[in-house]
């Protein structure tokens, strides 16, 4: 049986413990007292993957077996999750483990019309190599010379069809009734002729910071228009509304969705000992970290050659398939099962490590802006409820906020940082002034569309994400940052923990309650 | 006078024979005024120093005496312009206005001729006293510079103030003085007391002056042989191969031009030495003496020999001065630290006397009657009875500036260095070992890799570079005057300043030695000159830095389509080579041994193409380009544009393309311009407006041949094409910009008149200085190690855009066809729309 997860109090037996920097991990010690959240040590896997998966679509919740619902000459469409919403696993891919039980089942139907579609949103257009390895060679060459696997593109409007025109939703549900309540929704043509869609999806989060959460979240923002998805992560969305427009589109088109939850095994096999606890390192475990720790001191670009090499080792828990909304709600359930770790209190001080690769620099580097998103909207809402620290409190981030951007991935955030933060880190009045002006560039757009960059608009909804936290938090320090970076993204900068607590105890005095998220692998805190 | 062809004799025993005064010097008998009253006096030289002054004291001290000035046109501006100006200056602004302004000055009191110097026009028939203060006042002018103005134009001007005093019937109409002004110095290397005398010598100026005429007509025909020429080439080529024939070219003539002046003034130097002068200017001035002295020979004549002439004591008021002269870029240079040791002897005289000491002395001797056929000499100076050592100035100096520092920029005071006086030979050894340290690193920094750190050594040694120079020339220049023991015996001045009436002596002394040093140099001259700098470099602080050409775009308020701007690709809009972009697309379709061999190829040949890039640009890119022969040109295209884009776009400068996205908001069209293949510049289409690039030519089935269908747009063919094309297209390329990165971009940039260089190499960053182009520093930083990338290419990265082609790539395809044809560019056959695509790098 897995050992859950706890919270460790920091004593004077407590070794250094292991924080993600950037692309380096460091050893720091914390102050005695500092309560340390561990997550659970991962869940027993599913033995038989093809055989849960097989059975998962013989006996799906709330919905005909999936055999039963392909008939030939129909079209079937299978969407997929990119290597965005969930990174690359180990060879074969746990999508295309399923996505080739769902086409032996498609080809004993006789269905001939079936096409590949990577939800990518307004993410980057997954490259062929990544296709290559998320699907299987078998799964991409049968499809992807024909042009039968494509990535999905939210400004193509002659491939978009409106489920819903902009104006005819609900009326306004919050107080303030924003106009853009009013949004459109409209998703690949292909899915809305389609007979049906097999939604295929990997649970491993519960959408904090905007990440993809439940299958649902893919096809609102992995499959739909700009306009559909700036409703979603535009400012001031409201939380619900990505399950919502999910709802709406599964209620225009048949969903069969297909989800695989995954453990919490976030490193790759070489590394999972970075994933233990630290008093229970072995030797060879610090031999490891040692080459690693030398090896990660390299210059950035060499460091990232290192963390791009490594696969992820990440099992599968459980496999539901059925309805999108039940298999949603299982999926949830089955995560939280894994991650939550029950805590007491909000704490004064809320430490973070950004680790070296985030969803959005698969590939790339992970500029200030997106390590800021990673702290403050992905780490600090790792919660089931409260945050973690109370309101006013002081988060310190470990990231060394280097100025360096991949002009491929994230030109938009490139200019972001130069113009735009400058003037302000308001996300209203970035909303207001900017948004709409990146929304419509028409180099980020053609970069997005034929080459493989992120559309101009990531850098505005990864800073909604991080927006709330921003401001809850008294002062946001990044310890042993770039000065220049912090003080841009509107943050503090400190040379060490220490340096960093003696500058928040202006307002969380000389003893505040300390508490460390000890991440990666995730884990989701429950404040009680 | 009975020397034979050299002065030798007359050396060290200075107070013997005609050396020596015989007679009693006139002085003056009543007030100036009166003496000088009705008469009419002609200044030569009053947009000059002293001239200026003469004239101001003229109009203010001597009421009933009429001025008339000989002043040269310059350029477009006539005599009476330029005396406009002189009487527009502060001084003159009380005189001015009973007139009502300058204009009204200039009409009442002061006849104006026009007129040049060696060619002096006829002069009106009633003048009665010639000041002659014009005169070429560098001490190395160019040989024939200084007869022609020293010797001729003094002759000339004696000829035809005799011509206007001569009645019909050859006789003198009128007594008139001529006043010459000329300087101590004209002692030459001669050693000790000087007397109020001409100088012994039987030096005949004609034959000299011929000679040196004739000597510098054959220095400009040996400029022009061609083994002269060649060798000026050489040198420019060195220096500006990389940028293009033309500015070569034009360096060339800057060369040969510079070396006849330098010859020139050798020349004069050398022939000065060779007769027991200094430098030209004291020995053409020396024979200028002569020429009064014989020319005179039926008039009155006087000769005034200031020293060195620093501002006034008291008039018009303390510390006037125009201009610099000789000693201030001296002090100017010790108050900034930049002098670190000077080959005076500290025991020299300096002998320095105001200007307005000289004037009055000047206006004492031309009212005073000589005895006609005796020409009379009066040295103005201090150092007989008030002398001031070398050391005494330099501490005077030093005092000033400890107590008043320079304060330039903001890093605070600069330290004074402590002058030893070790003597010129130790001086003139630390200044070889420097220049050749100098020029050591000059030519090792060439070599050095492209840096920021390399651009700040550059910039170092470029600012010392420049203090070497003004070292050597300054203390080139002042080494002989700085270390003369010469010693002028002033008795006829003193004698003359005398006699003034007493009521004159308020206004016209001129005793040399009834003033303080500590009163006149520490507190009167030094702040003088001091002041006008420090306003400039307070004015500069206040200004912010020098004018940029890198302008804020948002705020520009050009017409749309009238500007464009033109980019360079490699190392300014993108960080690659042409050698690395053809690996890119060579290597991904060759076996691990067949990339091998092919590096292997290029390795082996990579010497070759440095030296080809150095000399020729064009050549260099035709070679790497004959390697793409055999290619597919459509695959290549497709190869780009799946495959290739990802380096392209990772290797792009954010501020580049951030720059070009703001010209193409504010209406410019955008160019972009590169020595690359067309194919490689696919991903950049929706940039740039315009996209001139080099096409590789093919063969009926779409194959590359190797060739190109036209020349590489490199170096110079590029400002033509832009000339071109504004041309055409109605674009002005004064308010245009370029943005370049490399020393053959040159031509480009010169071309607009808002040049921005981009971390330039240190042939261009020189470039950018001397003209004062706006640097910027755009890094572009690949996430992949550079060379890792080519050989993990496999496959495509991207797919290939499937459904509706985006709109934006074809309209950008088409802008960049049509400015192509319209300016005159072959399109050549891209190939593209002939061939079908085959794709030979397949699937692997």
């Amino acid at each position: 049986m897995a050992r859950p997860g706890f919270v460790l109090e920091v004593d004077d037996r407590t070794p250094a413990l292991l924080v993600p920097d950037g692309p380096r991990v460091r050893l720091e010690r914390f102050p005695l007292g500092t309560e340390v959240l561990y997550p659970a040590e991962p869940l027993p896997a599913v033995g038989d993957l093809v055989a849960a998966i097989d059975a998962a679509l013989a006996a799906p919740a709330e919905s005909r077996p999936l055999a039963d619902q392909l008939r030939p000459g129909m079209r079937l469409t299978i969407v997929f999750d990119s290597v965005t919403a969930a990174p690359a696993l180990r060879t074969p891919d746990v999508r295309g483990r399923i996505i080739e039980r769902v086409l032996v089942q498609a080809a004993a139907a006789g269905v001939d019309d079936v096409q590949l579609i990577c939800a990518t949103g307004l993410n980057r257009r997954n490259t062929q190599g990544e296709l290559r390895q998320l699907l299987g060679e078998r799964v991409f060459r049968s499809f992807y010379a024909d042009g039968n696997l494509t990535n999905h593109d939210a400004l193509d409007r002659d491939r978009l069809t409106v489920l819903r025109p902009a104006g005819q939703g609900q009326p306004a549900s919050q107080p303030e009734g924003r106009p853009d309540d009013q949004y459109e929704i409209a998703v690949n043509s292909r899915l809305a002729e389609s007979d049906l869609v097999v939604a295929v999806h990997l649970a491993h989060d519960i959408g904090q910071g905007g990440l993809t959460g439940s299958g649902l979240g893919m096809l609102s923002t992995g499959l739909t228009s700009l306009e559909t998805i700036r409703a979603v992560r535009g400012y001031g969305a409201p939380q619900g509304r990505i399950d919502e427009i999910g709802a709406a589109i599964t209620e225009a088109v048949p969903v069969f969705a297909v989800e695989a939850v995954l453990d919490n095994n976030s490193y790759p096999p070489a590394l999972d000992f970075l994933a233990t606890r630290e008093w229970e390192w072995t030797l060879k475990s610090q031999a490891k970290l040692l080459a690693l720790r030398g090896a990660t001191a390299l210059p950035s670009r060499y460091s990232l050659l290192i963390n791009d090499r490594l696969e992820s080792g990440y099992r599968v828990t459980a496999v539901n398939a059925g309805a999108p909304a039940p298999v949603a709600a299982a999926g949830r359930a089955r995560v939280l099962e894994q991650q939550q770790v029950e805590v007491s209190g909000q704490a004064d001080v809320l430490v973070l490590g950004v680790p070296a690769v985030t969803p959005y620099s698969i590939g790339s580097v992970t500029d200030p802006v997106l390590a800021a998103w990673h702290a403050l909207g992905v780490g600090y809402n790792s919660v089931t409820g409260e945050p973690l620290v109370r309101p006013g409190g002081a988060v310190i981030v470990y990231h060394p906020l280097a100025q360096e951007f991949s002009t491929l991935q994230h030109p938009a955030t490139v200019d972001f940082f130069a113009d735009v933060l400058p003037t302000t880190t308001d996300a209203a009045e970035l909303a207001d002034r900017f948004e709409s002006k990146y929304a419509d560039d028409p180099w980020y757009s053609q970069l997005y569309r034929t080459s493989q960059a992120f559309h101009g608009l990531l850098p505005f909804h990864l800073w909604y994400q991080l927006a709330p936290a921003a401001e809850q938090a008294g002062d946001v320090i990044f310890v042993g940052a770039d000065r220049g970076s912090a003080a841009r993204l509107g943050f503090r900068a400190a040379s060490t923990l220490a340096d960093a607590l003696e500058i928040t105890s202006a307002t969380v005095g000389r003893t505040p309650r300390i508490r460390y998220l000890h991440t990666p692998p995730a884990l989701l805190g429950s404040v009680t | 006078m009975t020397a034979s062809t050299a002065p030798a004799e007359a050396f060290g025993t200075p107070l013997h024979g005609a050396t020596q005064a015989e007679h009693p010097a006139p002085t003056l008998d009543g007030r100036l005024a009166d003496l000088l009253a009705d008469k009419k006096i002609l200044l030569t030289g009053v947009t000059g120093f002293i001239g200026e002054q003469l004239l101001w004291k003229i109009l203010n001290d001597l009421p009933d005496t009429r001025a008339a000035v000989l002043v040269r046109r310059k350029g477009s501006a006539t005599a009476r312009d330029r005396m406009t100006s002189v009487v527009k200056k502060k001084i003159f602004k009380p005189l001015a206005e009973p007139y009502g302004g300058p204009d009204g000055l200039l009409d009442a009191k002061i006849d104006i001729i026009e007129g040049d110097l060696p060619n002096v026009p006829k002069l009106p028939t009633d003048i009665d006293i010639v000041v002659h203060c014009a005169g070429d006042v560098s001490f190395d002018p160019p040989i024939d510079r200084a007869f022609n103005t020293n010797l001729i134009g003094t002759a000339n001007l004696i000829d035809r103030f005799l011509e206007s005093c001569t009645g019909p019937d050859g006789t003198f109409t009128r007594m008139p003085h001529y006043v010459h002004v000329s300087t101590a110095y004209t002692a030459g290397r001669r050693r000790g007391a000087i007397g109020e005398a001409p100088h012994a010598h039987d030096i005949d100026y004609e034959a000299e002056m011929a000679a040196g005429l004739k000597i510098a007509a054959e220095i400009e025909t040996q400029s022009r042989t061609a083994d002269q020429l060649a060798k000026f080439r050489k040198a420019a080529e060195r220096e500006h191969r990389a940028a293009g024939h033309l500015i070569t070219a034009t360096d060339t003539e800057r060369r040969r031009k510079e070396w006849v002046q330098q010859k020139l003034v050798q020349a004069g130097t050398e022939r000065a030495r060779s007769l027991g002068w200094t430098d030209a200017y004291t020995f053409t001035k020396a024979l200028g003496e002569k020429v009064v002295a014989d020319k005179c020979a039926g008039i009155r004549a006087s000769i005034a020999r200031p020293a060195i002439v620093e501002s006034s004591l008291k008039h018009p008021y303390p510390g006037w001065i125009e201009g610099f002269k000789m000693a201030e870029p001296i002090i100017l240079a010790y108050g900034r630290g930049e002098l670190p040791e000077f080959p005076a002897s500290p025991e020299a005289i300096c002998d320095v006397v105001p200007c307005d000491y000289v004037v009055n002395a000047t206006l004492a001797v031309a009212a005073t009657e000589p005895k006609v056929g005796v020409c009379e000499y009066y040295h103005v100076s201090s150092g007989a009875r008030n002398p001031m050592s070398f050391r005494e100035f330099y501490g005077y100096v030093r005092d000033y500036f400890l107590e008043h520092p320079m304060v330039a920029g903001e890093r605070g005071a600069p330290a004074l260095p402590q002058w030893q006086f070790p003597g010129a030979a130790s001086i003139e050894r630390f200044l070889s070992r420097s220049e050749r340290g100098h020029q050591l690193a000059n030519t090792l920094i060439k070599f050095a890799p492209r840096s920021e750190r390399t651009r700040k050594a550059a910039r170092d040694l470029d600012r010392f570079g420049s203090r070497i120079n003004f070292l050597r020339s300054y203390l080139g220049l002042y080494n002989e005057y700085a270390q003369s023991e010469l010693h002028f015996v002033d008795d006829n001045t003193l004698r003359l300043t005398r006699s003034l009436h007493p009521d004159d002596q308020e206004t016209f002394s001129f005793d040399t030695g009834d003033y303080d040093w500590t009163e006149y140099i520490l507190h009167t001259h030094i702040p003088a000159i001091v002041a006008p700098v420090r306003r400039l470099e307070e004015l500069r602080r206040r200004r912010g830095n020098r004018a940029t050409t890198f302008v804020d775009l948002s705020r520009t308020k050009d017409k749309p389509g009238e500007v464009l701007a033109a980019f360079d690709l490699d190392g300014t809009v993108m960080s690659t080579n042409v050698i690395e972009q053809y690996l890119w697309t060579k290597l991904p379709d060759l076996a691990p041994t067949g990339q091998l061999r092919e590096i292997a190829s290029i390795a082996r040949k990579l010497p070759s193409y440095l030296r080809a890039d150095r000399t020729d640009r064009g050549m260099f890119l035709r070679t790497i380009y004959r390697r793409y022969a055999g290619a597919d040109l459509a695959a290549l295209e497709e190869f780009v544009d799946t495959v290739l884009a990802r380096e392209i776009l990772s290797r792009l400068s954010p501020e580049a393309v951030r720059r070009a996205r703001e010209h193409r908001e504010a209406g410019h069209t955008t160019v972009l311009i590169t020595g690359a293949i067309r194919p490689l510049t696919r991903p950049l289409r929706p940039l740039f407006d315009v996209i001139v690039a080099s096409d590789l030519a093919t063969d009926a089935n779409g194959i590359c041949t190797g060739f190109l269908t036209g020349p590489p747009m490199v170096g110079e063919s590029r400002a033509a094409w832009l000339n071109h094309y504004a041309n055409l297209h109605g674009i002005d390329l004064s308010r245009s910009y370029a943005y370049a990165d490399s020393h053959p971009d040159l031509a480009m940039l010169s071309v607009v008149g808002r040049p921005v260089v981009v971390s330039p190499d240190i042939a261009l960053m020189r470039a950018a200085t001397a003209n004062g182009w706006s640097s910027v520093i755009w890094s572009s930083k690949a996430q992949d190690p550079r060379w890792t990338r080519p050989f993990r290419i496999r496959g495509r990265d991207v797919p290939p855009a499937t459904g509706s082609t985006p709109q934006l790539e074809s309209s950008a395809e088409s802008s960049a066809e049509s400015g192509r044809e319209s300016a005159g560019e072959s399109a050549g056959g891209s190939g593209a729309e002939s061939s079908s695509a085959v794709d030979v790098r397949g699937e692997r």
